[in-house]
Parts: C-alpha cells; structure tokens; sequence
C-alpha cells in the first residue's frame, strides 16, 4: 500500500542509524590459564586491575578504540575447559593469544595449543595477535625467542603479530591493539 | 637454531589461501605495510633496557633434603620459581610478584605474600603457608594449605587438597602485606572452586579447625641463615586474623561490625576481634573495600545519612561476628571500646543478619569482575 513503502524507508534509516555493524570488531581472547588474559582485559577497558580472579566461564568486554567497537570475548583457559573454546570461535574478527613469557614450563603446552587453533577451520584467515605477556617479570623471555619456539614464521595463510607486553603496567598493550585494528582495516577494505 | 616448543608440527598450511610471500620481521608478516615497506626500528621497552639479571638467582631447582628458601629484602617483589625439589623446608620471607611450584614432593613451603599468582603443578604430598592474589594447582596431590587468598582459589585435576585459615607472623610480614598489595582482611580461603569436581567424591576439604602449624609447618632449622627470623605460629599472633570462613557455626545470631578509614582502623579491628573472642564469640569474615555513596544506602538502609560522608576517605575494615548475644554484646563494645571512632554496628539480633548478607553481598559483587 502507499503507506507501507515510506514506513520501510525510514525503518532502515533508523536501523542504519542504531547500528554500524561494520564498526563492530569481534575479538576472541584466549591462551592457557594464568597468562593474563582477564588482566588484559581490564586494562583495554582502562579498570583496576589489582583485584582479578580466576576466570571460571568468560568475561566480555565492549572497549572503544580508534573509531572501532571491540567486543572483547576473554574466556577461561584451564585445560578441563579448553574443549569450550570452539563456542566461541564463529564470526570471530581477530584472536589475540596470550603467552606467560615467564613460565617457560609450560612453552610447550602454550605451543600446541596455539597450533591447534591455528588448524581449526572456523579460525582459518582470522589474523592473529600473540600478546608476549609478564614481560615485567625477571625470567620472561623475549618476544623473538617466543616467537621462534612457536613456529610463527610458518605461518602462511593468515597475517600474524607477535608483540610483547606487560598487561599489569600496560606496556606495550596500545600498540598491539593497533596491529589490530589495523588487520581489521585491511581486511575490511 | 633455537628451540622449538611444540612436539608436534603444524599440518601444511592451506595452500589455496596462502598470501604473497610478504616482507617478514622478527615480530609479523608485515603484509599490513605499505608496499615501499618502512620498517621503523624495534621499538624499545622497560624491560629491553633494564638490567639483566640472573634468572638462577631467583630459581630453586633439584635440591633434596635441604633447607632452603629466601631472607627478607632478597626477593624484593620479583618473581620466584620452585621446581624439582624433595623432602625440603622452603621459606620465602619476603613479598614477590608470583610464585610458580613444580614436581616437588614433600616439601613444607611457607610463601610471602605474591602480589599476583601461586600456582602449584605436578606436586605431591605438600604441606605450606601461603599468601597471595590468585591461588592455583593443578595436576597436584595430598596437599595441606593455611592460606590467605584476596579471591577464589581454584583447583584443577588435584586430589586430597586441604584448607585452612592462613596463620603466620614474622616481623616483617605486615610489611610484606602491603609491599605485595594484599589486605590481611581479605580472605576466601574455605571456598575453593573445582574445575574437575569428581561425583561422589571430594577433591579438597577443610583442614581441621584446632590443627597446630607448627605440625605442619615447622620452624626452620636453628642452624640455617632463616636463625635470625623470629617466626610465630600462635594463632593471636597471626598477622591474617583467623576467620571461620564457611565452617559450620554454634549460632544463628551475627553481627555486622564496620570500621570506616581512619588511622587506627586496622589496630581498632583487631582490637574488636580480641575484645569479642575473649568473650567466646566467632569470627567469620572480613572484608576490606571501597564504598561509593551510592553504595551506601543499598548497604546500610536506614542508617546511611552520616555514613556517606565517612566512606570517601578509604576503604572500609567489615568484620561479621557470630554468637549468641553477640549484637548487644557489640554494641556494648563499641560504647565503651570505641567512643568517637566512626563506626557501624547492627541495630538489633532481627536487623543484624540482613546487614550482614547485605554488606557482604556488596562487598562480592565489588570484588569479582
């Protein structure tokens, strides 16, 4: 009818309006448990982070950052839990990966796990941040060291970073979320 | 060169969406630069031009029937890692950053307070003294922990694990609370959480409630360097005060006591816990945090009017105390005791037990995420 047309016009004005889904970046966050995951995520969010527990589920997080709305999705890395991943990882934008660079102990452990998620078929061409965390700490290993250990230069079907940080003081956090944001862009183009 | 952690390598990566071979650096496949590639100088950190030290100075590994640990002022903050020791007496007298324990078995530990996360894996047959942010095991077996913990300790694939009230003192060790950020008034050490509950069974337990430190924990050799530490395990001497946590109480009659910031708030609360124990009332929890004004009158109800003005100077001391008679008894303490000190003190035995779950409701939501 007459009315019907202008009335859909403006419905799709107003939803345009509400929403700009192309601003929107969906960020997965994950790496073993005790790597600072959660901590990281206050920080984006500018919060306290000198009170943070252990993450039982997942924490979410929606942070401004350079024009973009990132939806930050930090789930609990304990091993019984890992197998939950795979929940989370449809319609992902980036994966940022988080390493405890000072528990050389568990390298390997952090290795095989990044490598699986690098295997998985929902995850595949998503770029990827690994964040060299605790680098505030005495035994932490350098980001080039961590970077060797994984394998990262084999890395061939999707754009990756390694950056090295200290989530506790902030360090280094700002400019791997502008690799972020700068993969968003580029991928978006 | 160099070595490759993981045992297993990646499949070959999917050849149909392979990228142009783009400009690598050390740190990414840089295919996000322009094409005339400007690769800027490494940028530099704190931690690239600080100076090195030894990883080993601040390691113990493989040591036996020794004992062994730290004095305080060594650790200073930093980091610590055990590893691979067996039938030790560890002592670290001094606050860190976080503490990682590996494949030790037999072994009594007594932890400074870890601004971050204690994480025990692989252990076996442990009985230690601990004080930390974060409290976590997994992989580990038969272990006796007195502990304080400011949030949810959890477990993972760990049997036999038992808890207790954190029960310590050493000189420095109030120091240490603070240098590593901890509140000696926040502790959940009762209420552990387990990621691999088994059915029918339990993994962790609470140790019992008249059990001796010392047993467990014993002094250090009076021929070691730890000689000049002059260490108390008395329960009134405990630097964290002891709580009863989620062990069953006698009565169905609480109080809700708080301290607002001041300069004698933590002196006054223990003062308060020796005045009410004296008289044979319980201590179950406390709670050190900041209020909002807003805060307030979802807390304190009717009473909010001159407290809001109180809580803008610090965080405040809560302690929930348990007995019969135990509000009158309180509020006859806080007369005479505490005249003048900005406080809050339940009203009656039918309001108080409403303070209580109010304030420490808050007080949870405050402190989780």
């Amino acid at each position: 009818s007459a009315l019907f047309t202008p009335f859909q016009g403006l419905l799709s004005i107003l939803r345009k309006l509400k929403s700009t889904p192309d601003q929107e970046v969906r960020i997965l966050l994950l790496g073993l448990d005790n790597g600072g995951k959660t901590t990281l995520l206050k920080q984006l969010a500018s919060e306290d982070i000198t009170h943070i527990t252990p993450t039982q589920g997942f924490n979410i997080k929606s942070v401004q950052s350079q024009g973009f709305k990132l939806n930050v999705w930090d789930i609990g890395g304990q091993r019984k839990i890992r197998p939950y991943w795979r929940n989370y990882f449809e319609n992902t934008d980036v994966l940022i990966y988080v390493i405890d660079s000072a528990d050389r102990k568990r390298f390997e452990e952090t290795g095989q796990e990044l490598a699986e998620l690098l295997d998985e078929e929902k995850l595949s061409g998503v770029p990827v941040l690994v964040f060299a965390n605790k680098q505030d700490l005495l035994t932490a290993a350098p980001a080039s060291e961590i970077a060797e250990g994984l394998n990262l230069h084999t890395i061939r079907d999707r754009v990756w970073q390694i950056q090295s940080c200290s989530a506790l003081t902030g360090e280094g956090v700002q400019d791997g979320m502008n690799w972020v944001c700068k993969s968003v862009n580029a991928k978006r183009k | 060169m160099g070595c490759f952690f993981s045992k297993s390598r990646r499949k070959s990566p999917k050849k149909d969406s392979a990228l142009p071979a783009g400009d690598e650096s050390a740190t990414g496949n840089d295919l996000l630069e322009s094409s005339n590639g400007n690769q800027e100088a490494p940028k530099q950190y704190s931690w690239d031009k600080r100076e090195k030290v030894d990883p080993k100075d601040f390691m113990l590994t493989g040591l036996k029937n020794e004992t062994v640990g730290r004095l305080p002022g060594k650790l200073n903050g930093q980091q610590f890692v055990i590893q691979d020791c067996e039938n030790c007496n560890i002592y670290v007298f001094d606050h860190s950053a976080t503490i990682t324990i590996d494949d030790c078995v037999n072994c009594r530990i007594m932890l400074g307070p870890v601004k971050g996360s204690v994480f025990f894996r692989d252990c076996k047959d442990i009985k230690c003294v601990v004080a930390c942010q974060q409290f976590r095991t997994r992989d580990c077996k038969k272990m006796d922990v007195f502990l304080c913990c400011a949030t949810q300790p959890i477990i993972e694939s760990s049997t036999g694990m038992k808890f207790g009230c954190y029960q310590y003192y050493y000189p420095d060790l109030a120091f240490h609370f603070k240098d590593a950020g901890l509140s000696i008034f926040n502790n959940n050490w009762s209420n552990i959480h387990d990621f691999t509950p088994v059915s029918g069974e339990t993994n962790w337990s609470l140790l019992p409630e008249d059990s001796v430190v010392l047993e467990y924990m014993p002094l250090p050799d009076p021929e070691s360097e730890f000689k000049s530490v002059r260490i108390s395990t008395e329960a009134n001497r405990s630097i964290v005060p002891l709580t009863k946590g989620g062990r069953r109480t006698e009565s169905d009659e609480s109080c809700l006591f708080v301290f607002f910031a001041g300069d004698y708030t933590t002196a006054n609360a223990r003062k308060l816990i020796d005045e009410t124990t004296t008289k044979g009332f319980v201590l179950i929890q406390t709670k050190e945090v900041s209020m909002r004004p807003e805060d307030v009158n979802r807390v304190f109800q009717n009473n909010a009017e001159s407290l809001t003005e109180w809580i803008t100077k610090g965080p405040v001391v809560a302690l929930e105390l348990n007995g019969d008679g135990v509000v009158e008894a309180c509020r006859s303490i806080a007369n005479e005791v505490f005249n003048g000190t900005k406080l809050f003190v339940s009203e009656s035995k039918n309001t108080s037990s409403r303070d209580v779950d109010n304030f420490f409701n808050f007080a949870d939501m405050q402190m989780g995420l």
